[in-house]
Parts: C-alpha cells; structure tokens; sequence
C-alpha cells in the first residue's frame, strides 16, 4: 500500500513545512514509543527481555533526538515559515505502540505487536529515505534509524519464538489483526469526533445566538476585582 | 472515619486516603502510569492507597472529589457564551471535553469503586488548595492564599483557618478573583509564548527570568492593571485562551512583546533575541511578584496574623514565595510539598474530615513521604541478573561510601523509603552530586537530565548548617523544608558552591531536618567531614520527560540508560559497568 501510495509520500515530504511537522512527529511519536518500551523493560520477568527491551527503548529515545534536531535545524535554515506551523497539532506519523497497555501485557503479545509495528515502520522509513534524496541529512538519519529497525525486527520475532515457541506465528498474525482492528477504531473515531464538532458547531451558531447576548450582558453588570464567597457554596453533595 | 481524596481530569491526577483525621498514604497517578502529568481518572492510584491501607472500596466513609464539576462546566460554556462568536473553534471541543467525561464525575467515581452515590462528595476547587496547605501546616491560626490557572471560577482566593481549642477545625474563604483573570494563566500564557509546554515548564520562565532585565514591565503591566480594590485584572484584548486552545496569547500580545519563540531553537542568551525573551521573563516574574506581595501585604493587614498558608500551582513561584516571606509582612509561610492540583486530592480529604463531618483536627506528620515504598531486593535482583556491580551493605557503611564517590565527582541515584508527594524530589528519590564545580551542572543537564543550559539545581543543606552558606531570612528555614524559596547563597560561598548557584547568585535550597530524612542528613555530615560543606545538590531523579521514578526498577532503567555513575535503594548499592551488557547484546545480535 505504502509502495503504491509512493508519489503521495514525495509531494508531502517536498513541502518545507510539511517536512518539519513530519520530523517532529515522528519525533514524539518515537519518544512515546521509547518511553512505552522502557516501561516493558521495568515490568518484565525476564532478564533477557529486560536488557534487549531497555536497549530497544534507548534507540528510540536516540531516534527521537534524531528526529527532534533535525527538524529544529531545518527551521533554523530558513527565515520565515508558515504561521500554521505550531498553531496546529502534529499529525502522528510514524509508530509506536498505539495505546497498548505495557502492564499486565504478557511479554509475547507485546513481542508480536513490537515485531510487527517495527516491520511497518522500517517499509515506511524506506520509502520516507528513498523521497527525500534532495535532503542528505535527513536522509542519513532515515538510513541510521532503518540499521535499528533490523535489529528490532529480528530480536522480537526470535525471542517471541523463544517465549512461545508453539504458536508464535499465529501470535503475529494475531498482532496484525490488531493493529488493524486499532486503525479502524481511530478512524471511526475521527470521523465520530468530525461529526460531532460538525453537530455542536451547527448548535452554537443556531442556539447559542441569544444565551450568548444574556451572557455578555450580565458579564458587563460584573465587577472587576475581588467577588465575595458565599458560605452556601460549601454543600458536601453538590456539584453545583 | 476512613476518607479517599481524589483528584483528575485536569492535570496530576492523584488520590489520598485519610485514616481517622490523619493522612495515611498520597500518591500521584503519573509515578504509576509512568505518564507525566497524567490527568486520567486515577484508578491506579486509589487502587494502591487502598491496598496500602489493607482497605476494600466498600470500607470507605466517603470519596471527596477535589472540585465542583458542574459549577466549572458552567464556567466554560458562560465562558464560550461570552466571547461569542469567536469561541466558536474551542466550543465542540471544550463541549465534548467536558460532556465526554468530566461533568459524569460521581457516576464515574461510583461505577469504578462500586461505592454508594450519597458517599461521594464534592469540594471547591480552591478549597481544597486552602486545605491542603493550611490542614498540613504546623500551624493553629493562618491566613491562606490560594492561586492557580483557574479551578471552577476561581483564580485566587483569601481566606482564614483556625484549629481551635475545643478540638475542631475552620477554614474560610472570604472572596475570590474570578476567571478570566488569573495570575496563574498569566504566567502560562507567557510560557507558551516562550515556546515551553503550558502547566508543565512554568518554573523555566523563573529560570529563565535570572538571566534578564525587567525592562518590560510598563508592557506586563498593560496586560494586567490592578483594581482600586486590591485585586488585579486581565486585559483580555491581549489573550486568546477563552476563544481557542491553540494558542493563550493573541496578536496584539505578540505586537506587544515581540515575536513568541520557536519551541525547537535554543534560547542562545548571547544573542538580542534571546536577551529579548530573558528580559521579558524576568519583567513578567517581577510583575508576579510585585502583585504577590501586594496582595498579601494587604491580607497581613486584614487579619493580622503572623502566618500565611499558600497553596495552588503559583505557590510553585519558589522567588515570588521569598519575596512574599520578606515583604508582606508574614513572619512565616507555609507551602505544602504539593501545592498544586495534586494535592487537592490531600486536601479534598483532608477538608471533608475537618469540616464536613466536623471531625476533631489532628496533627499531620510534617513530611512529604506519602507515596510507595522502594524495595532494595527487587533493586538487587535486577541487576544481578545484568551482571551489574551489587552490594548490600549496612546503612553507616553505605552511607560513607556514597559520600566518597559523591565526593570523587561520582553522580548517585538515591532512593529511600516511600516516595515524595508533590513535583519536588526531597531526599527519597533524588539524583545527588557534589555541588561545587559549574561543569558538575552542564554535566547533569547533558548527560542525565538532557534539559536546557540555563536551568539551575536545587542544593540539599542539614537545616542546622544552612544559614553558613544562604542568606535564610526569618522563616527561611521553614520555607525552603519543601524546596518552596529560592534564597541568595552567601557571597563567599558562591565559587564553592557552583553548581547549585544559579546565575543571580540564588539556590532553591532543601533544608533538612534529621528527622525528616535520617539517612540523607547523615551522607549530607558524611559528605561534609569529607570536603568541609555539607551541601548536595539534589535534583529529581527522572529524565525529561519523564515522571520522577518510583519503583527501585524505574531507577535502575534510568541509572542504565543515562549517565549516574552508582545507584542506591534502601540498602543496594549498584555501581555501572564501564560497558553495558545490552551493547555487547545488541552488537552480538546485529
């Protein structure tokens, strides 16, 4: 999909502006990833798992540095930007765990999800260091950050098959129904909170209209400065 | 009567439990989750106060929610209506914030612990500041002050407590400044504007505000005017917080001040732009300031009490705290060690005992240790298993050993007993290091803390030496037990003391009482029969972004990752490798 979705990925990484906001998404999106990580690596009972699972997190963490410098250098090289640039929320970009709770998971399911978020990534990252061949830096750094992806990818599919050794392809399987399962809910989330911004958009500018004329009415009768505080505020129950 | 405070929804989720009138454990949801500033509804949080009081959910007397939600429902949507119509962006969201999950707080609160309705109760926000700080200090009349961002309408609140004589407990607040005008959304609109993270790196503005000048304060003084009454109030045509969550400053803000900074370019001090914001920060903290002092000056007055109570996350203004110590008139002001929204959940609990059921006020033990407890074993285990260095040694043993690496320019990771509660690190999980030489701090802050140049450390001195290396005022002392005072360092002791000395020759210091933390005063004499100061400098033990460790593995995967040199919980002692198992690891696996 990534492959055929090609020429889209090089008109968006060819915007300056676009660039930055990728390479500092992604820069979050590692540091959340490696943070998540670390938190497998502190509640693991495996000592193994434990020193591969840190090393894991502290390339992560390195990736989001990576990332989160590049883009400040990026912006550093060019005077003016675009005023929308940090008025607006980062787009997630790149992986991470997608909310999965680290506790209470056991160390084969994260080891599938790990092994198969880090498979996408790496096909993704390929493709990210293949369009952005007029920018050597960032390029290097796509190149640096896919070495890691090798080790990542390879040391959670043999330890999953040390862990589980019986089922450990059906657990991968089971790990990318999930994730799909995941990108469906965050889609049909979206579009839920798209719809439901549209509705109550829709109810401000029809309803609100005269509450609002009562509000800023009252709100000139008020009097700057200190408002006393009535005792019968106090009641235990209210949440009023 | 057994009583669970929370609070959530907003920012530091937390829950506290009150045992018969008196605190029994405290704990902020983000050291369990490992999110910083986890605002979650905090599950994991009651679970472990309850499991640390051998209590079922059932067994509680009441839950004491630290807020009223529906009167700061009502505040946001009279705040959408008043701006009309250019609230129109903010509204869907700030409707589906609120109508998503925060106004359903007492069905959330009884689905999740299974507790009966009527047992679930609710304080004012800002109440619940003024109990938190006045209910924990060791005080029996107070005047308090509460000020923070916002809570339902309030911005800041004075008032009054008295612990009687017969046994029972008041506390009143007299009046309130009311949103939007807020000292504390003030100094985070400014924060923004500096490009840091909002209700986050507030205290890099005080920082930051050292290195500069407070040539703008005619421009600060523009955005905020003071009332004939002695309040203050906003001008709203300079900020935008009520019409967006995008951004708090507007464009006449920024025609005021100048272009905000880009949050991913270093602030370079040597440059004009960065003398620029320098001297911005310094003018808006002293603008804080001045205000501050103000307006307790003028409470001092009213009551004429010789005590101040101060609570809400401006209390964290550890300069503005000084000045108020020095200026306003107050022999004494207390700070609790979680004057923010996190110790509402305290101070939820602690209000509803004292003053909803009227029962007889107790002393509460004057020590931030409410949290969990570090084990040295599960410490010892792991690292063991990594093939790390590990000793157990006797506690006068350890502690002579710790001073000499402390001494040898070695960085330690300290953890004891249970953990602080509150955003400051007061001895049981703390990061300690020698503090004389400035390369100590530029070493810290690259290769431990990963934070910005000009941030300062925080010293840790036995309160019965501190007065030799800081200027301590009366009441010094008691301010700075919580690290809630920043203090000049004596002149003499500045080149010695490098490290801990921020550029305008101030320290927030900690000063230690031996019965607070028994052990870190004796490695602070042990360190100081070694090199003739017994002064540490003493800073959170987290990376950035991260929430201060609370377990000894959390410790042990910060100890592995960055550059501490010897990590210690309770007992263990786990000293670092030259090479780190996981390289060969990964080397011998790629």
């Amino acid at each position: 999909m990534d492959r055929m979705l090609r020429p889209v990925h090089r008109w968006v990484w060819a915007d300056f502006d676009r660039r930055v906001r990728k390479l500092i998404a992604f820069a979050q999106v590692e540091g959340d990833g490696g943070r998540d990580i670390l938190r497998a690596a502190e509640v693991t009972p495996d000592p193994l798992l434990r020193r591969l699972y840190l090393e894991h997190a502290i390339d992560e963490l390195r990736h989001a540095d990576l990332f989160r410098e590049r883009g400040a250098a990026l912006l550093q090289r060019r005077a003016t930007r675009s005023k929308a640039l940090f008025n607006t929320s980062p787009l997630p970009g790149g992986h991470g765990l997608d909310d999965l709770a680290i506790e209470g998971e056991p160390d084969h399911r994260l080891l599938a999800f790990l092994h198969v978020a880090e498979k996408a990534a790496a096909g993704r990252f390929a493709i990210y260091r293949d369009v952005v061949d007029d920018d050597p830096s960032t390029r290097a750094i796509f190149d640096e950050i896919l070495r890691d992806e090798v080790f990542h990818m390879n040391y959670t599919y043999t330890q999953l098959a040390r862990v589980l050794p019986r089922s450990y392809r059906r657990q991968v399987w089971q790990a990318r129904a999930s994730r799909l399962w995941k990108r469906y809910v965050r889609a049909a989330a979206a579009v839920a909170g798209v719809m439901g911004a549209a509705v109550l958009t829709i109810i401000y500018f029809v309803v609100l209209g005269p509450f609002a004329w009562l509000a800023k009415r009252a709100e000139r009768r008020e009097p700057a400065g200190w408002r006393p505080i009535a005792r019968d505020q106090e009641s235990p129950t209210s949440q009023y | 009567m057994k009583i669970l405070g929370i609070s959530a929804h907003y920012h530091d989720s937390a829950a506290a439990l009150v045992v018969d009138g008196v605190p029994v454990c405290a704990v902020q949801e983000e050291r369990l989750s490992r999110h910083k500033n986890d605002a979650t509804f905090p599950l994991g949080a009651i679970e472990w106060c309850l499991d640390h009081a051998g209590l079922e959910p059932a067994d509680l007397d009441a839950v004491v929610y630290y807020e009223r939600s529906m009167r700061k429902f009502d505040r946001i949507l009279t705040s959408a209506l008043r701006t009309f119509p250019h609230s129109w962006r903010s509204f869907p969201s700030a409707m589906k914030n609120s109508l998503g999950e925060k106004v359903w707080v007492r069905g959330i609160i009884s689905a999740h612990l299974g507790v009966p309705r009527t047992k679930i109760l609710f304080t004012g926000h800002h109440h619940a500041h003024a109990a938190a700080a006045f209910f924990t200090a060791p005080t029996r009349r107070a005047a308090i002050l509460t000020a923070d961002g916002v809570g339902e309408w309030a911005t800041l609140t004075v008032g009054h407590g008295e612990r009687r004589a017969s046994g029972g407990a008041e506390l009143t607040l007299l009046r309130e400044v009311r949103y939007p005008h807020s000292l504390g959304l003030l100094y985070s609109t400014f924060t923004a504007y500096f490009g840091f993270a909002v209700n986050e790196d507030e205290y890099k503005v005080m920082g930051l505000a050292a290195y500069g000048r407070p040539t703008m304060t005619d421009a600060v003084r523009k955005v905020i005017r003071r009332t004939p009454d002695g309040a203050f109030a906003l001008d709203m045509k300079y900020f935008e917080y009520q019409t967006t969550a995008a951004r708090s400053y507007s464009p006449r803000f920024i025609e005021l001040f100048g272009p905000p900074r880009n949050p991913y370019e270093p602030i370079d001090l040597e440059t004009a732009e960065g003398r620029r914001f320098a001297d911005c920060a310094a003018s808006v903290q002293h603008v804080l300031e001045e205000t501050l002092v103000d307006m307790t000056g003028a409470l001092h007055r009213e009551t004429g009490l010789p005590d101040l109570c101060l609570a809400g996350g401006v209390a964290l203004n550890g300069v503005a705290n000084a000045r108020i110590l020095a200026e306003s008139g107050f022999e004494r002001v207390f700070v609790p060690s979680a004057p923010g929204d996190a110790g509402c959940a305290l101070g939820a609990a602690l209000y509803a005992d004292r003053v909803y059921f009227g029962n007889p006020d107790r002393d509460v033990p004057d020590h931030p240790f409410w949290g969990p407890a570090v084990d040295g074993q599960e410490l010892a285990r792991a690292a063991r298993e990594d093939d790390q260095i590990v000793e157990e040694l006797d506690d006068a043993a350890l502690i002579e050993r710790i001073a000499g690496q402390l001494a040898a320019g070695r960085i330690v990771g300290w953890m004891e007993g249970a953990s602080e509660f509150g955003p400051r690190a007061l001895g049981h999980r703390s990061i300690l290091a020698a503090p004389h030489a400035a390369e100590m701090r530029d070493r810290l802050n690259r290769d431990i803390k990963y934070r910005e140049a000009f941030r300062p450390f925080a010293p840790v001195v036995p309160i019965e030496t501190a007065d030799r290396f800081f200027e301590l005022p009366p009441g010094g002392a008691r301010l700075a037990r919580f690290m809630s005072g920043v203090f000049p360092v004596r002149p003499e002791w500045r080149d010695r003391l490098a490290a801990i000395t921020h550029v305008d020759g101030s320290a927030r210091l900690q000063t230690l009482e031996r019965d607070m933390a028994p052990r870190l005063h004796a490695l602070l004499e042990a360190y100081g029969r070694r090199t003739g100061i017994p002064v540490l400098l003493n800073t959170s033990f987290n990376v950035a972004g991260e929430p201060i460790v609370n377990r000894a593995l959390e410790g042990y995967s910060t100890f592995r990752r960055c550059g501490i040199d010897a990590l210690v919980a309770g007992p263990t002692l786990v000293v670092k490798r030259a090479s780190s198992p996981a390289r060969t690891l990964k080397e011998h696996v790629a």
